[in-house]
């Protein structure tokens, strides 16, 4: 078992190299951190995690972009795909934090920002159903059916296909009133969250998963209030 | 000056830097409207397929409101669809859809092997815009000026491949990107001299995939700028550069790629920006096409372009390609508040 100051040493290698992109760093220390005892979920979740946390961070305050964005994920996975059979294998089965359908609704291909929304989701431990781009209003009904995810998220970069948003949105909330929908892209604003009858909204990646998380508290409360 | 000048004369005297009466009101990117569909009953799907389509399309704008420019073509699949990539015309929507890539060249940027057709006039659909240029010029050639565009190489090269891969590559594998990036340069000026040789009286370069919204500054200056200077280099002039959203942080370095103007959308300073590139440089902007022109009331489009004036625009233009969806009040308010704030 490494002793306490050497679990932080780790962990700060690992938060470190995500933050640097530096896949092969990731890959030492993951196996380092297995080496040395070091529990696999605290690896993920205060290592890794807590890194791509960081990089959301930098992102917003415009020292990353979305290169830097997408090489950190990619570190991120690389750490993820020693730390998970790690933590499988101690039995101990990480709680999923929620489930999401994703999408950019049909006629817009500016996929870019969806991207970067279901990395987050996924590094907060979130299960992510990715219907891509352009894809038709019923996909997203269908997905919800067959899925029960807790949230849809709706991504428009274009206020065309933006407004193709409320009668998808109509339809969900009739067939699962539960449901709780986020929309997301540069046209979207509060007001227009409001009008279309959507739950929720993020201006970016950062605070994506935090509002997905209030969204589902408010469902909880409001069920156990009746 | 005598006010007797055309459209076409007022935007090449402007290109020329001679004396006009006022500033034009005109864009180097698609401008049409669902109301020149009326007008010809035609589907939106249509007009990027058929040559005099898209040729009728892009004079009723000029036609139906007095805009200063036909341009054409309207989607940005053109270039890719001639190295090969699919594109979806959404033929069986009867609505406004944007054409998009169906289906990308390959995945991955080492994966892309590309073939540069070796006549390119005769590629995709460029003999299709090419036409519609030379039908544009006969018809309306005399009162307004033609423009035509393409996209930047970085842009060109996410329409090819993954963006996510090409994004990841311009930093893991730089080189293999500046060789793409060269190739696709490459392309651009041919394609663009075809369009000049056609009709077209000026270039817009739309380099949208690799602004601040994506890439960083540094690494615009590094990779995006050296392929920009490549392609102005060698097209005539006029040629205008046009990066949207975010471009406070590399106006200076947009001004610096070789082309006469550059054009920028409403997120962009201008005010900042006029003090930053000087008055030597145009500055083509950079009126939001959607709001002032779709959701506002026509009474509040006087003040936007009397802003982008008073900020030191050499020409109003917009952001972008006008929303189709624009509002009639809201175009002949623009047009108005042109010849009202734009007096020189
Ligand atoms: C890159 C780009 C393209 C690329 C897209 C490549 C791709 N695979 O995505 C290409 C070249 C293909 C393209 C094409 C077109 N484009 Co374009 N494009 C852009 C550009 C430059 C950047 C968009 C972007 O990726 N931003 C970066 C990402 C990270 O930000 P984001 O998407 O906003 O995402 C963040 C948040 O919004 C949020 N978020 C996003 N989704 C979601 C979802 C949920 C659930 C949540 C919670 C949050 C969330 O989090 C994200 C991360 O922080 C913008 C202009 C600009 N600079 O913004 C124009 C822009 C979006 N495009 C525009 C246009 C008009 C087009 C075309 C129609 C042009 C044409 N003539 O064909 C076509 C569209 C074709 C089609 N049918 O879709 C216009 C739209 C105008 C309007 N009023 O609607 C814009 C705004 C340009 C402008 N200035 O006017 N484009």
């Amino acid at each position: 078992m490494a002793s306490e100051e050497r679990t932080q040493e780790i962990l700060k290698e690992l938060r470190d190299a995500v933050v640097n992109y530096d896949e092969d760093k990731v890959v030492e220390w993951s196996n380092i951190a297995i080496d040395e005892g070091v529990d696999p979920f605290v690896a993920t979740i205060d290592g890794l995690a807590d890194g791509m946390i960081e990089v959301g961070d930098l992102y917003n305050k415009k020292e990353y972009f979305v290169p830097e964005l997408l090489m950190c994920s990619d570190a991120l996975y690389a750490g993820l795909d020693i730390l998970k059979p790690a933590i499988e294998a101690s039995g101990r089965k990480p709680e999923a934090k929620g489930s999401i359908v994703l999408g950019v609704v049909e006629g817009d291909v500016h996929d870019i920002g969806k991207n970067l929304i279901k990395m987050m989701f996924e590094v907060a431990g979130w299960t992510v159903y990715d219907l891509g781009k352009d894809v038709p209003l019923e996909k997203f009904l269908e997905e919800q059916l067959r899925t029960d995810c807790d949230i849809v998220g709706l991504s428009a970069l274009m206020t065309t296909s933006m407004v193709s948003m409320p009668e998808i949105i109509k339809k969900l909330k009739e067939k699962n009133p539960n449901v709780r929908i986020m929309l997301g892209g540069a046209p979207i604003t509060p007001e227009v969250v409001e009008k279309y009858g959507a739950d929720g909204f993020a201006q970016s990646a950062g605070t994506a998963v935090d509002e997905a998380i209030r969204l589902i508290k408010m469902l909880k409360e409001e069920e156990m209030g009746k | 000056m005598n006010s007797e000048l055309n459209s076409r004369e007022r935007v090449l005297r402007f290109f020329g830097k001679e004396e006009i009466d006022r500033v034009p009101v005109f864009s180097g990117m698609g401008n049409v409207t669902v109301h020149g569909l009326e007008k010809y009953s035609w589907k939106f799907a249509d007009i990027h397929v058929e040559a005099h389509k898209m040729a009728g399309m892009a004079a009723s704008t000029f036609q139906l409101f007095g805009f200063e420019c036909a341009v054409v073509p309207f989607d940005m699949g053109v270039e890719a669809e001639a190295l090969g990539a699919g594109v979806n015309f959404y033929s069986t929507h009867t609505d406004v859809v944007y054409p998009t890539i169906s289906k990308k060249v390959a995945e991955k940027v080492e994966d892309l092997d590309i073939r540069v057709p070796s006549d390119l006039a005769k590629a995709g659909r460029i003999p299709l815009v090419t036409e519609a240029i030379r039908l544009l010029k006969e018809e309306v050639g005399s009162q307004v000026a033609i423009g035509a565009w393409v996209l930047g190489p970085y842009t060109l090269a996410g329409q090819l491949v993954d963006i996510g891969d090409l994004a990841k590559m311009a930093f893991k594998k730089t080189d293999m990107v500046h060789e793409l990036l060269d190739t696709l340069a490459g392309v651009l000026i041919e394609i663009s001299r075809i369009y000049r040789e056609a009709g077209a009286d000026y270039m817009t370069i739309r380099e949208m995939g690799a602004g601040p919204d994506i890439l960083s500054p540094r690494i615009f200056k590094t990779l995006i700028r050296p392929h920009l200077e490549q392609i102005f280099d060698a097209i005539e002039s006029p040629k205008i550069l046009h990066i949207c959203g975010s471009t406070d942080s590399i106006i200076e370095e947009m001004a610096l790629c070789g082309a006469d103007g550059v054009s920028v959308d409403q997120k962009n300073n201008a005010a900042e920006s006029r003090k930053k590139i000087g008055n030597e440089l145009l500055l083509l902007g950079n009126f939001d096409p959607y709001g002032p022109m779709v959701q506002m009331d026509a009474s509040q489009v006087g003040q936007v372009i009397k802003k982008c004036i008073d900020d030191g625009v050499d020409a109003l233009w917009p952001g972008c390609d006008f929303w189709p969806d624009v509002k009639k009040e809201n175009m002949e308010a623009l047009i108005a508040a042109a010849q009202k704030y734009g007096k020189l």
